[in-house]
């Protein structure tokens, strides 16, 4: 096939060709379903391409928003708090009136995401979006993302800054394409933020590097994700590191040597 | 060859005759003549509108006025489009000049990049040649060169330097002479017909076996749909800068030749007219 993607240079290089990409998917899916977080995959229309999706919802401190942003107990009830130390979101909850509290519950739902069921004209719950689609021209995994009010307005670029823990925000705005911007989704057509994957194959390298010295087997999305996800409040739970496997090769692979199949309990 | 730098001008300072309507429900103290503007193929709308906007604004009131956009027959124009794919793709059959209609209200969120200022046409342009760099020499021409030659290659496009463009560009079209060519042609598909805006794939100008792709080669391998079999009518017309290539062109010399600024080939793939 001609516009295969498979050539010595692969060898020196950390990165991720599409047959492998989508096997990492599957692998990540199988995990999903286990937990019920809520990832899926699409495809798209008249094509074997495809997509890992998930939607999930957050509270976040916005602009349009006049309350204070203080991080309390009471506002989350129900599952065991011990969830939350496992965390890695930068999100901070947004306390909202104390009106609105008594019709209120709260809950943390297996991914991380704090749930609210509240009525639609609260501000402060923000549906999120997550897509993961594969970059031909990077050769790597790609976080595309959108969100929105209950009411369905998007938020700007401006509020999913606000979103981004501080700490993380200084990373970001290093360069001119280690950031967030708004593209287009290139299945989609629609409006999205997506996380600069320019520099991925930067961070990926040593990561893979380490892997097959140590003889370990890497499966690539899940690394990835658990990097660049919690920039942008995406919860990436402690078992997808220990449970996902790699995808296993039949034909030589520049990750790992091809005669292993460890699965780290 | 001489000739083939004549190309390089000509799809550079290519123009479109356009007519601008402000759309009839936005609210204006008087009525709003049409204007008109050459609109550069390769450049971006947003980009190039400024004299549209303060015609318009002239006859509006401040709390009016929100985030500009632009329309044609009910599908908004994506700014980060060049202009010129934007009339092969929506007008190409039609009469000159394209009618656009200006819209200052009712932002499309969900179809539109936001443009609050010229930086972020900046910085989509330079990200895409960036990208096109990635497949072209796996970056390492782009990264090679140093801040100031980025923004040249931006200031070119935005005060219409061919030269100044041109003088950092030929080092982005360069290759290892054993190669034959790029790594992969930085290219992409766009369909009126499908809820998918594009197809984007990895393409290599040369085969293992030394034989030179033709742009055929690629639609056969991309998107055979394109290409009519030899006992039905042609169905689509394969249009780049406003013109069919031959099928039988090379694809390196296509985008050596006729590749926009960004250092992409954007190729449209239109509904045939039938007369």
């Amino acid at each position: 096939m001609i516009a295969c993607g498979h050539s010595n240079d692969q060898m020196s290089s950390c990165v991720l060709d599409e047959e492998t990409f989508c096997r990492c998917c599957q692998l990540f899916l199988e995990h999903s379903h286990s937990l019920c977080d809520g990832w899926s995959w699409q495809l798209v229309k008249g094509s074997e391409e495809g997509y890992l999706r998930k939607v999930a919802l957050g509270n976040v401190r916005i602009r349009t928003s006049s309350n204070p942003n203080q991080i309390t107990d009471q506002y989350i009830q129900g599952a065991s708090s011990d969830q939350r130390q496992g965390r890695t979101s930068p999100f901070t909850p947004h306390k909202e009136n104390d009106d609105d509290h008594n019709d209120e519950q709260y809950y943390d739902d297996d991914d991380g995401a704090v749930c609210c069921m509240q009525d639609s004209r609260s501000s402060g719950v923000i549906q999120y979006e997550y897509h993961i689609l594969y970059s031909y021209s990077y050769q790597t995994p790609v976080l595309y993302f959108r969100a929105s009010t209950l009411e369905g307005r998007s938020l700007s670029l401006e509020e999913v800054w606000d979103g981004v823990h501080p700490n993380y925000r200084q990373r970001l705005q290093h360069g001119p394409w280690d950031t967030i911007t708004q593209q287009e989704h290139p299945l989609l057509g629609q409006s999205f933020f997506v996380l600069h994957p320019c520099r991925t194959e930067e961070f990926m390298r040593p990561v893979l590097q380490a892997a097959l010295e140590e003889h370990r087997q890497v499966n690539y999305v899940v690394t990835w994700l658990s990097v660049v996800g919690p920039v942008v409040g995406l919860d990436v739970p402690l078992s997808y590191c220990t449970k996902v496997p790699a995808p296993s090769h039949t034909s030589p692979s520049p990750l790992q040597p091809p005669a292993l199949q460890t699965q780290p309990d | 060859m001489a000739d083939d730098k004549d190309v390089l001008r000509d799809v550079w300072f290519g123009r479109i005759p356009t007519c601008f309507t402000l759309y009839q429900d936005e609210v204006t103290e008087r009525e709003a003549e049409p204007f008109y503007l050459l609109l550069p193929r390769v450049s971006y709308l947003t980009l190039v509108t400024d004299k549209v906007k303060k015609h318009f604004l002239k006859v509006m009131k401040a709390e009016d006025v929100e985030e500009i956009w632009f329309e044609y027959e009910g599908t908004p124009l994506k700014w980060h489009y060049p202009i010129g794919l934007l009339f092969d793709l929506h007008a190409s059959n039609t009469s000159l000049p394209w009618s656009i209609t200006v819209h200052f209200k009712n932002f499309p969120e969900r179809d539109l990049l936001h443009c609050p200022c010229n930086s972020v046409i900046e910085a989509h342009f330079m990200s895409s040649i960036k990208e096109a760099d990635a497949l072209k020499h796996k970056s390492q021409v782009i990264n090679d060169m140093q801040k100031k030659d980025h923004k040249q290659l931006w200031m070119g496009l935005q005060n219409d330097k061919f030269d100044q463009f041109w003088a950092i560009n030929r080092k982005l079209m360069e290759y290892p002479t054993e190669e034959g060519g790029f790594r992969y042609i930085p290219f992409r598909i766009y369909l009126t017909m499908s809820d998918r805006p594009f197809i984007q794939k990895l393409f290599r100008p040369i085969s293992p076996d030394g034989h030179t792709h033709t742009l055929g080669d690629l639609l056969k391998e991309v998107y055979p749909v394109a290409i009519a079999s030899d006992d039905e009518a042609k169905r689509y017309q394969v249009v780049i800068h406003g013109i069919e290539p031959l099928l039988e062109t090379p694809l390196q010399w296509l985008s050596e030749h006729l590749s926009h600024p960004d250092n992409f080939l954007h190729i449209s793939v239109i509904p045939a007219p039938s007369d």
